[in-house]
């Protein structure tokens, strides 16, 4: 008899998940499905509203990373207004965008992952979690929370408040930095780097033991996508987007925010609330592409900073084309952690920094806007239509975690089926099919627009459709 | 430099949830002492203990959700890793000060004043049991700053 696993919830993760693995006759894992079980809707009940308020509105998504929402509002409204804001406002604007970055990967890695790193992804799951790191790693679970303070000092600093910041706004910021900001901030620059240095240190050294899970984590080739620059830099902020192989190849380059719809399409399974973007040219369900840190660090010529630089050669090393292991997602997202550090102390140095022309004012000029950039776990776009008031008539939101959705299926079924047999599940064989989901740092609130945090669950399934185990944390 | 760290804390906009707020604004606006900081958050996260670590006391004022609406509660509170949730957006008062011990070497004396809630429904005011309670919370915090 066939039989169903179910994961629920999904732990360390952000949002609601649940997992449902399914068995054939003889035990073996047939199939894998990673259910997002809660919706939000954001998307239908911003409808009627001024586009004006979009920014402050979309932040509400998340928590985590509200500024992302923010950013990409804001420029949809941008697009609205027809306006090129003033280019210390933009500055501004990647400043806290890479602020975020920083403290969004910092909570990923030191929080929520650098448990099963530290510990082991076969220790004992009351211990495996960010305090016992503080127990057993005091110094490094101290790194992270510097590095997380570190991006929340700046976003506070810039914005009145770490969480929903509403600094940012249609046609640039509202605020210039001040001198005494800007200094203050600087002086924070050489510690974050010599903590993410030593956490790269340690981090790359693990490797040797995990040799299965590299080889079993999400590793399939797939497409990638990302925002790349007229030169092919890693940018967090604007670009066009481009899309690799998995042999490192461009498949699709220059692709303007307006054009998305050509590229990505979006289908729907009646089993998850979370939509199945693809890659249009290839179709449903071959269309499959990543985002994320690991995708930006596929998809680019350089990172454009020198630190980043010598890291992002080493990591070109894990691969022949593309690097395809999810797991590497971690040592990406170190990477751009050092390389948004460099950059913010880069762009405080610039001469106009401290301008005081930071925003652009205009009525709406056009009914349809399409904002883009890359948040933390991947390419957020915003997309709204007007009518002739300025009231939204339609949004369409396709958020990182979105993007990412048919890798993780993916994936948890190639981890499963190496990992998971039998009708009786073991925690560490279930530890690893949840770490599969937590290597792409899925924000669930975001992606779906649910409410609350990620409780997650595996269930076991026989083909009749009977539970024959269930893990529940 | 601050000796003394008040901490208010809840969502300002489910009602007496927001408690810590409206007391901490209040207080503010009439607090002369410079040893005392007054700082507002949604939740406590593992960044505030090491500012935790660099005073001597510490006050957290919280709505409470057991109680009679509007009691006033006085509660010190120990480090305690163990009563840890497993998930770590947020922490509860004993794992923060045990996080402020653990790896930033200090902890402060720590006290949670508190007032049972009547309501946590979307608004950003106070039930009026609560808010008839909070000149008594006030005038507890400045009686433990004497």
């Amino acid at each position: 008899m066939a039989q169903q696993i179910t994961i629920n919830p999904v732990t360390r993760a952000e949002g609601h998940g649940k997992i449902t693995i399914f068995l054939d006759d003889d035990g073996f894992v047939r199939d894998a499905q990673f259910h997002v079980t809660q919706i939000r809707g954001f998307e239908k009940f911003c409808e009627g509203r001024p586009f004006y308020e979009m920014p402050s509105l979309m932040a509400r998504i998340c928590g985590i990373c509200p500024v992302s929402h923010l950013i990409t509002s804001a420029k949809a409204c941008d697009e609205l207004m027809a306006v090129e804001i003033p280019e210390t406002a933009q500055y501004l604007r990647r400043i806290m965008n890479l602020a975020q970055l920083v403290q969004s990967h910092a909570l990923s890695f030191f929080h929520l992952a650098s448990p099963d790193f530290l510990l082991g992804l076969d220790s004992d799951p009351a211990q495996r979690n960010i305090f016992g790191v503080m127990q057993s790693h005091p110094n490094i679970a101290r790194d992270g929370i510097l590095l997380r303070k570190f991006g929340q000092q700046i976003i506070e600093l810039l914005g009145g408040k770490r969480i929903h910041p509403g600094w940012i706004v249609p046609g640039g910021v509202s605020e210039p930095l001040t001198v005494e900001k800007r200094d203050q901030i600087l002086a924070t620059i050489p510690e974050a780097l010599a903590t993410i240095q030593r956490t790269l240190d340690w981090f790359k050294r693990t490797f040797d033991n995990y040799p299965e899970e590299i080889r079993t984590f999400a590793n399939f080739p797939s497409l990638f996508m990302g925002l790349v620059n007229e030169q092919g830099e890693l940018v967090h902020y604007d670009g066009h987007l481009r899309f690799v192989d998995a042999t490192g190849k461009i498949v699709a380059d220059g692709i303007r925010a307006e054009d998305y719809q050509d590229y990505i399409g979006e289908a729907v399974e009646p089993w998850s609330y979370l939509k199945f973007p693809y890659y249009k040219p290839a179709g449903y369900p071959d269309g499959i592409y990543r985002v994320g840190p690991l995708a930006r660090l596929n998809i680019i010529n350089f990172c454009g900073t020198p630190l980043a630089d010598a890291e992002w050669a080493e990591f070109r090393e894990l691969g022949r084309g593309a690097v395809l292991s999810s797991f590497h997602y971690h040592y990406a997202r170190l990477i751009e952690i050092l390389n948004g550090i460099e950059r913010i102390e880069h762009i405080l140095n610039k001469p106009d920094i401290l301008s005081k022309n930071v925003r652009a004012y205009a009525e709406p000029n056009r009914l349809e806007g399409v904002g883009i950039a890359e948040a933390p776990r991947g390419t957020l776009l915003h997309h709204y239509r007007i009518n002739e008031d300025g009231i939204i008539t339609y949004a369409n939101l396709i958020i990182a975690t979105g993007h990412n959705n048919m890798a993780m299926n993916r994936g948890v079924l190639q981890v499963a089926k190496h990992f998971v047999n039998g009708t009786k599940m073991q925690e560490g064989m279930l530890n690893r099919v949840e770490a599969v989901i937590r290597a792409y740092d899925p924000c669930l609130s975001c992606s779906t627009h649910a409410v609350g945090q990620m409780p997650l669950q595996i269930q076991l399934v026989s083909p009749d459709g009977a539970v024959l185990d269930e893990l529940r944390r | 430099m601050a000796r003394v760290l008040i901490v208010g804390y809840g969502n300002p906009l489910r009602g007496d949830d927001g408690l810590g707020w409206h007391a901490a604004r209040r207080l503010s606006e009439n607090m002369r002492r410079e040893d005392v900081e007054i700082l507002t958050c949604h939740q406590l996260t593992p960044e505030l203990a090491e500012r935790l670590s660099r005073v001597d006391r510490v006050i957290f004022i919280d709505a409470a959700c057991t109680g009679a609406p509007g009691e006033v509660l006085q509660q010190a509170i120990q480090p305690d890793m163990s009563a840890a949730a497993d998930f770590t957006h947020h922490f509860d008062i004993p794992a923060l000060l045990a996080c402020a011990q653990i790896l930033f070497g200090a902890c402060p004396q720590a006290v949670l004043c508190s007032v049972a809630a009547e309501t946590f429904d979307l608004t950003e005011s106070l039930s009026p049991a609560v808010e008839a309670a909070v000149p008594k919370l006030l005038e507890l915090v400045h009686r433990l700053l004497d």
